[in-house]
């Protein structure tokens, strides 16, 4: 019985790790995503393509390698920076790519009427995004951004590759040392249980911005 | 306002809310405005009739720049919105300018474009004051008024979706008049609608009219076009066939294309 209540709480420990990524990378490539999906839109035809290249390059080769990149090869040109920021800026700029995506759509995906609506008011291109389009946006992007969202909790186990000791390698480090499963049948748990939660909230959310529409 | 008038000595010119001169514009090589010119006077209703794809709408849409036009010139109260130096492109009014005369133009869409994410009230508030920076004690008052006046106050707490399309269309005139614009802009306002919901929108419009509201209207309602409009202008293939009083192009069209349009309307 000691023996699981010292392998939950190694486990435990292992999930601040975990969460510290999931709820930063979260903050950042949000808004990151979206200014990169208006930069995408834009008629500035430079700025579109660059934002095109970026997205393509984020999600078009593997996660791992962009941590391994940053952590490693950035060093070879004077950048050096310590694991968990390296993670952080890996996660942040690959996931905003996703949001990009996943938000253009969503804007594109607005009615070209409530633009006009808006422009024959007198609102200008700031107040028309932030007042009309985007509160529209989020209604419906809601179901992609919370499975995007629950990717990122699974991917954060991907840290380990820095030496990082997030929930799912201090499962492993136990399970190797004791050569019992029970370590991974708790990890499994932890991942289950945040992803209940994350599929909760979003449920909610997803309520509070569809009353308009019943 | 009216003795301003009298002393300076221009009556005449005051009375001119919209000067098109010889619009033209082309999407393409498709040339849908071929050379549109009307006036519309302070009061006056003008409705623009004629078969689909005449440019009826998009003559609508040019006069507050929802289109660009290619050629020629459109003021509004006297001052240049859009003007033709003859060469080069036409030249459209500075950014300030520009939103100041949009500004005295409301606009009611075919599709009403109610904002869903916001209650009727919301909608009626949002641009008076996003735009106009007004404090919500000022216009909350005069929105309860514009709704009272459609006739939808008591649904002031509701989502658009929860209204039927001739309510929501109300909705859409009272936002637009929120705005206290000079003009109204009308967009093929009841053809959206189911036809036993069309006569309260119009009824809406007609009391707009008696207000003297100056009114452009778009529309395929031949009997709100003869009954309410002070002029009528014919459209087809992107030019105006006829034009003039009610009367003259519903009693007595010169041109044969009017007369097989009423027809075919009129039954």
């Amino acid at each position: 019985m000691d023996k699981l209540m010292e392998t939950t709480l190694s486990i435990l420990m292992g999930s601040r790790l975990t969460l510290e990524i999931f709820v930063v990378t979260l903050a950042l490539a949000l808004p990151v995503g979206l200014l990169a999906a208006l930069a995408r839109l834009s008629h500035l035809r430079l700025l579109s393509r660059v934002m095109e290249v970026y997205i393509w390059i984020m999600r078009g080769s593997p996660l791992m390698l962009q941590l391994l990149f940053v952590y490693f090869a950035l060093p070879l040109v004077g950048i050096k920076i310590d694991p968990m920021p390296s993670a952080l800026l890996a996660f942040t700029l690959n996931y905003a790519a996703y949001f990009a995506e996943i938000f253009r759509a969503g804007i594109q995906s607005i009615e070209r009427g409530q633009y006009e609506a808006a422009k024959t008011l007198g609102m200008s291109y700031t107040q028309t995004m932030r007042r009309i389009i985007l509160p529209q946006m989020i209604h419906r992007v809601l179901p992609p951004v919370s499975n995007e969202t629950i990717n990122l909790v699974k991917d954060t186990s991907l840290i380990y590759i820095l030496a990082m000791n997030d929930l799912l390698r201090v499962a492993r480090t136990i399970v190797q040392r004791d050569f019992d499963m029970t370590a991974f049948f708790i990890a499994g748990i932890f991942y289950l249980t945040m992803t209940a939660f994350l599929t909760w909230g979003f449920k909610r959310l997803e309520e509070h911005f569809g009353k308009y529409d019943e | 306002m009216e003795n301003m008038m009298s002393e300076n000595g221009k009556n005449e010119d005051s009375r001119l809310m919209l000067r098109v001169s010889d619009i033209r514009k082309n999407f393409g090589d498709l040339e849908v405005l071929k050379g549109i010119s009307f006036d519309v006077m302070r009061g006056e209703v003008l409705a623009i009739i004629g078969p689909s794809g005449s440019g009826k709408s998009t003559t609508l849409r040019c006069l507050n720049c929802l289109e660009k036009i290619d050629r020629g010139s459109i003021e509004v109260k006297g001052d240049y919105l859009v003007k033709d130096n003859g060469n080069g492109p036409v030249e459209y009014a500075p950014k300030q300018k520009m939103h100041e005369l949009l500004g005295s133009m409301g606009m009611v869409f075919q599709q009403f474009n109610l904002f869903p994410h916001m209650t009727v009230l919301e909608n009626l508030l949002e641009a008076p004051m996003q735009v106009k920076k007004m404090k919500r004690e000022e216009i909350e008052p005069i929105a309860a008024e514009l709704l009272k006046k459609v006739g939808l106050y008591e649904k002031r707490d509701v989502y658009p979706s929860k209204l039927s399309g001739g309510q929501q269309q109300r909705v859409a005139i009272a936002r637009a008049l929120a705005m206290n614009p000079d003009i109204m802009l009308f967009d093929e306002p009841t053809s959206a609608l189911d036809p036993e919901l069309t006569g309260e929108v119009l009824k809406t419009m007609r009391e707009l009219a008696a207000e003297h509201m100056t009114m452009v209207v778009v529309t395929h309602e031949m009997a709100f076009a003869r009954e309410v409009a002070n002029h009528v202008i014919f459209m087809a293939d992107g030019n105006i066939v006829e034009q003039g009083t009610p009367e003259k192009i519903f009693t007595a069209p010169s041109e044969e294309r009017t007369k097989s349009f009423l027809h075919h309307m009129l039954g």
